[in-house]
């Protein structure tokens, strides 16, 4: 089984940095979508099937805030878990994050370590291992 | 709290360089842009307002062979694949990751927003605003922060 992930990033190189990380983390048979803002993420998830999302929180149209608060309305799409990689490290923004329902938190800048542990312990480790057995060594832990 | 900001913004700048950009670097005198040397360079500049207890805004000007450097560093991908897109939404990234983490270091209960960053021409850079010098091994950027 090999999981899809959306990836929601304004930015064109931190959505391949995300990429990258996740190939080398383990997740390379992984289906990655992308897109470049919360809207343009609920349009795309309308047709496809998604395991795990990923999104920034500062972007332009609908920010990471308001596209979980919209998930978590969607009765199709509300169990998906969603976190949040973003700049504002701040406590009471992270904490409206995780009240709104995000199933984790990442600041940038962050170390692939970060995200690959989090993954793992959202989605479980089964799937892990098997893809790391074949996924490109791009760089080491 | 300039000074504090100041302090935040200089770990955050090192923290984002070596982390994300596989660059160390070090920090040279402040001056008028100017007299950075830069200005006569072929550079790409990019500004990010942040609001709260303290606003203001941060410009980031880096040299085109130094941006080129960090997103070939930063994206794993060579020189020859990287786009003007690839490039300014690496400056981008840049400024927006050092803006907030200068933020939440300074303070990391006091809530801000940040504003979405926007390029701008080297021509919109006062020529005497104070920048702080970042150098790394072969190059050098300016970055300077602004309280209203």
């Amino acid at each position: 089984m090999s999981y899809s992930i959306l990836i929601v990033d304004d930015s064109l190189p931190m959505r391949s940095v995300i990429k990258r990380t996740l190939k080398a983390a383990g997740y390379g048979k992984a289906e990655v979508l992308e897109a470049a803002n919360g809207q343009e993420a609920l349009d795309l998830m309308k047709n496809a099937w998604i395991d795990i999302i990923l999104t920034d929180y500062n972007m332009p149209v609908m920010n990471g805030l308001a596209f979980i608060k919209a998930i978590k309305k969607d009765e199709v799409a509300k169990d998906i878990p969603v976190v949040i990689i973003s700049t504002e490290g701040h406590e009471s923004k992270i904490k409206e994050f995780m009240d709104c329902g995000a199933a984790g938190f990442i600041t940038k800048p962050f170390t692939p370590e970060a995200i690959r542990d989090l993954i793992v312990n959202i989605l479980g480790d089964t799937d892990y291992e098997e893809d790391l057995d074949e996924s490109d060594d791009d760089f080491d832990f | 709290m300039k000074k504090i900001l100041m302090k935040a913004m200089m770990t955050s700048i090192s923290e984002v360089m070596e982390t994300m950009f596989y660059l160390p670097v070090e920090f040279g005198p402040e001056s008028e842009f100017c007299q950075c040397g830069m200005d006569d360079k072929n550079i790409l500049a990019c500004r990010l307002t942040f609001t709260g207890d303290t606003s203001g805004h941060l410009i980031l000007a880096v040299p085109r062979n130094l941006i080129s450097e960090m997103a070939e560093n930063f994206m794993g991908e060579p020189r020859e694949y990287l786009t003007e897109e690839h490039l300014s939404g690496t400056l981008t990234e840049m400024l927006n990751m050092v803006c907030g983490n200068t933020l939440s270091k300074a303070d990391s209960k006091a809530p801000f927003e940040l504003g979405i960053p926007e390029a701008i021409k080297e021509s919109e850079i006062a020529k005497n605003d104070i920048f702080t010098i970042v150098e790394t091994t072969e190059s050098k950027m300016a970055i300077a922060l602004k309280i209203d």
